[in-house]
């Protein structure tokens, strides 16, 4: 009888015994308990070693990473050591190497003959036995467990209500590669990485400069990201970085996984489709803006850095406008602001003349728009409206889409969404070339700009087709009103057009030649004014003058 | 304070030019020559300097109360009511100004472009435009106008380059065909609209330098002047003295131009300057009546009275005339006289005197 009753028993309720047999593990480890940070920070650490295991045990329980490595110092069974680290985050031929051989076999060669005791081996470990570059003493459990999830080898000692911190990080990153999405010809092409170690490297190997000022905290409170605001004193705005400060300051948030989380938190204008910061993965650029006297924000985890107060001028800026000789950047940058008129208003401008105005076209374009257009059997609104809305399809599978299958998605892009749909008489070819300029357009400036005008194209699309030209002039013209109350950081954002301020519009919609750009761009970079030398314009020597 | 933005004296010249010059651009050779004749530019000139006069006068009075708007400083000078009736004529002033100009903007609109559109789709467009632009102030729209009017400007310039051949200098000729008193009476509407300087003593308290308020007004005047004057002849020189016929001779202007087989039908651009000069000429004095009646009331800020107010103009200059032609008859006939006569010259001079005898207010300096 009880063969088939107890499978049954089993099945039903599980194995009792089993169950049971868990709770038989030491009553004080506490395995469900959550503790929360404030609760750590209040901790101590207790002399003894093992307490101290069992309650770090309590707190990283179920943490299958964390490696608790017990050994005895100098094969001395006497004093007991206990290493604490995360695999995976630390290095680890430093840490076999550096602490564990170390304090285990080299011990005894640094005190040759002398007697190991407890007292003296502490003072021996921090002072003569751990190589490393970085170590930090604490008596707090809060500290011990944010350094070991921070990636540090954490050493207690028996008998000593203290742990040292051996800094001793090492994970797998992404080396520093070429930027994926700003693209320069001239230029210096590595890009930020996911670590912030390297990308705050990468600005002081460009600014070796003691002004160069790197400020860490942490923002999230479950992810306890490091968040760093970089600025050079003397140059940047004092208040900026005060209220930079303050804003982030602000934040409580559980999780702060890109800048994008920052962004949208600290901006000034939450509601506007534009956006007030600029978030870009070029350390040059980056550099560039502090040497203006901007702010940089960079976050832990992600290759793109925020950087303020962002001006809409420099939606048409590119560093490479920097490098090339002056002509052909100020030539680019009017080709750059044509092409976001283009990309704002070209389908709109479209249907209005199309719908509405049909004076404005010579009779030679007129009749063989109207040729065309004879046989499709939608409004040039719908017609519009619909390739627009296939372009951003287009874009967006393309942005998504596995490789191995661009090219399948190209083909049936270009050939069916275009050609097909004008054979078949679907679209008119008019349409097509208006809606696939404007996507050209959209890509031939700063890419954040481009998003923001993409979003307002469809608005004014609308209101061409209700309006005609008309509508198309109140939508910029509202569209103008509102980027005139934008304010980033307390900086007008049409500065230095509106308020006009003539030195500053040497580096606006034209670039400059750098002897000429002799100041920063007044309201961000106030602090100290003066660029360069003034006379650097290269002449040759006067005639009256011998070399 | 009520209006918490400062603007520099480079934007107040840009915003009292804006102010002026839009609406005056198209019709202004009409209105001109249909007294005048030919001889509208003498007109022009002469409304230029007694604008001048105006200007000074303004800024005489803003200057002795350095503080305060021409909403708040007469219950100084005359004490509290006919102080309040001094003011509340002024907001009902600027009311009724921009009643006329949204109004003459939509029947344009209308008439030159979409005729069967209903004008109050036009208006409400662009009212909405403006109660956006001076709900967020007097900076934000100062900015907007700092982009927009040097573009302006600059069409209005080569518009009238590209309609040089179609010009020709004898269409100015007879000089003094009927004598002086038309070219005066021909004055008087250049000079009510370029009066509208008097805006100057609202103004004043947000000058970041309020010293150099009579640099700014009589920069802003001149600057107005010359423009009104080349469009005068640039029109008249292409029509001649049947320019009174048209509605719209800057328009018409626009419309001769054929250049190359290319450049012809340019009456876009003029749609785009009329629509942009005109959204700023409504956003200051549409401003100044909400800024004004707020002060009148004595409220701590303007900006709940953006909604009421633009609904009073939007539905006054739907009521205000049957037609076209009876708004022109009407700018024509009456408005030189009462907006002169009341409010550009009279109330300011009065203010002024009793000022000056009741020695209130600050020196000039």
């Amino acid at each position: 009888m009880t063969r088939f009753v107890k499978p049954l028993r089993v099945r039903l309720f599980g194995r009792r015994k089993k169950g049971s047999g868990q709770d038989n593990s030491p009553k004080d480890l506490q395995k469900d308990k959550v503790f929360s940070d404030q609760e750590l920070q209040n901790l101590g650490l207790s002399p003894d070693l093992q307490a101290n295991l069992l309650q770090v045990r309590e707190i990283l329980s179920e943490c299958s990473d964390v490696v608790f490595r017990e050994f005895d110092f100098a094969q001395d069974e006497r004093i007991k050591l206990a290493l604490i680290y995360v695999d995976g985050l630390v290095d680890k031929t430093q840490v076999s190497d550096q602490i564990l051989r170390s304090l285990m076999l080299d011990a005894p060669l640094v005190e040759q003959g002398g007697e190991f005791t407890r007292a003296r081996a502490f003072m021996l470990i921090k002072k003569k036995l751990l190589p490393m570059h970085d170590l930090k003493e604490t008596n707090n459990l809060g500290q011990v467990i944010d350094a070991v999830l921070e990636g540090a080898g954490v050493l207690l000692v028996n008998g000593h209500a203290c742990a040292i911190i051996n800094y001793s990080r090492g994970w797998e990153g992404r080396k520093v590669e070429e930027s994926q999405t700003e693209l320069v010809v001239r230029g210096p092409r590595e890009a930020f990485v996911e670590t912030l170690r390297v990308n705050t490297s990468l600005l002081r190997r460009k600014i070796k400069n003691p002004n160069l000022k790197i400020e860490t905290m942490k923002l999230g409170e479950v992810t306890k990201t490091d968040v760093a605001v970089v600025y050079i004193k003397g140059i940047v705005n004092d208040k900026i970085v005060a209220e930079v400060k303050e804003r982030l300051n602000r934040i409580k948030i559980d999780a702060v996984l890109e800048t994008g989380y920052i962004e949208e938190l600290i901006e000034d204008s939450p509601w506007s489709p534009f956006c007030t910061l600029l978030h870009t993965e070029r350390p040059d650029k980056v550099a560039a803006n502090l040497l203006e006297g901007r702010v940089a924000i960079l976050v832990d985890g992600t290759p793109y850095v925020l950087t303020a107060p962002l001006l809409f001028v420099e939606s048409l800026q590119t560093p490479e406008d920097y490098y090339q000789r002056w002509p052909v950047s100020s030539a680019t940058r009017l080709f750059r602001l044509f092409t976001i008129i283009v990309s704002l208003l070209a389908p709109s401008v479209y249907v209005a003349i199309i719908t509405y105005h049909h004076e404005m076209l010579p009779t030679a374009l007129l009749l063989s728009m109207a040729a065309q257009r004879e046989l499709v059997p939608f409004p040039v609104f719908v017609e519009a409206f619909a390739m627009e809305f296939t372009f951003e399809i287009l874009r967006e599978a393309s942005i998504r889409l596995p490789r191995q299958v661009g090219q399948a998605v190209s083909i049936v892009g270009a050939l069916i969404i275009g050609e097909a749909a004008v054979r078949a008489g679907l679209v008119g070819a008019g349409t097509v070339i208006v809606v696939a300029l404007t996507g050209i357009a959209s890509f031939a400036y700063c890419y954040a700009a481009s998003m923001s005008i993409r979003l307002l194209r469809f608005p004014i699309l609308v209101l061409a087709g209700i309006l005609g030209l008309y509508g198309v002039i109140c939508g910029v013209l509202f569209i103008l009103v509102h980027l005139a109350t934008l304010r980033s950081f307390g900086v007008p954002f049409l500065s230095p057009v509106a308020p006009l301020n003539t030195g500053g519009l040497k580096d606006t919609v034209v670039r400059a030649p750098w002897w000429a750009m002799l100041r920063r761009p007044r309201l961000i970079g106030m602090a100290n004014p003066q660029r360069e030398a003034e006379g650097l314009k290269p002449a040759p020597p006067p005639a009256g003058r011998k070399r | 304070m009520l209006e918490g933005g400062k603007i520099d004296s480079k934007q107040a010249i840009l915003l009292m030019v804006a102010m002026v010059l839009p609406t005056a651009f198209l019709s202004v050779a009409a209105v001109t020559a249909s007294l005048a004749k030919q001889d509208g530019w003498i007109s022009i000139l002469l409304a230029t300097l007694g604008a001048l006069l105006i200007a000074w006068l303004a800024v005489s009075l803003g200057l002795r109360f350095p503080e305060k708007t021409l909403f708040q400083f007469p219950e100084v000078i005359l004490g509290k009511w006919p102080g309040k009736v001094v003011a509340f004529l002024y907001i009902w002033w600027y009311i009724h100004l921009n009643v006329e100009v949204l109004r003459q903007y939509g029947s344009f609109l209308v008439a030159a472009f979409m005729p069967e559109t209903p004008i109050s789709v036009f208006m409400l467009l662009i009212m909405a435009i403006a109660a956006y632009a001076v709900r967020n102030g007097l900076e934000v729209y100062s900015r907007v106008n700092e982009l927009i009017l040097p573009l302006i400007l600059v069409s209005v310039v080569i518009l009238n380059i590209l309609a040089a051949p179609e010009m020709s200098m004898k269409r100015l000729l007879p000089v003094f065909e009927h004598g002086a008193v038309p070219i005066i009476k021909g004055a008087v509407m250049p000079t009510a609209w370029m009066g509208e300087i008097v805006t100057m003593a609202v103004l004043i308290p947000y000058l970041n330098k309020a010293k150099e308020a009579y640099r700014i007004a009589i920069t802003a005047t001149l600057i107005a002047g010359f423009f009104m004057l080349i469009t005068q002849l640039a029109d008249v020189a292409i029509f001649g003295p049947v320019t009174a016929a048209w509605l719209f001779p800057g328009l018409d202007a626009a419309r001769v131009i054929h250049l190359a087989n290319f450049l012809e039908r340019l009456e876009p651009v003029v749609m785009v300057i009329w629509v942009a000069g005109v959204m700023i000429k409504i956003s200051v004095f549409y401003w100044a009546a909400a800024l004004g009646s707020a002060q009148w009331l004595e409220l701590k800020d303007y900006k709940p009275l953006v909604l009421p107010v633009g609904v009073i103009i939007y539905a006054l200059s739907i009521m205000a005339h049957d037609s076209l032609l009876d708004l022109f008859a009407f700018l024509g006939m009456f408005w030189g006289p009462y907006a002169l006569t009341l409010f550009i010259v009279g109330m300011p001079l009065l203010l002024l005197v009793v000022a000056v005898i009741r020695g209130q207010g600050g020196s000039r300096h």
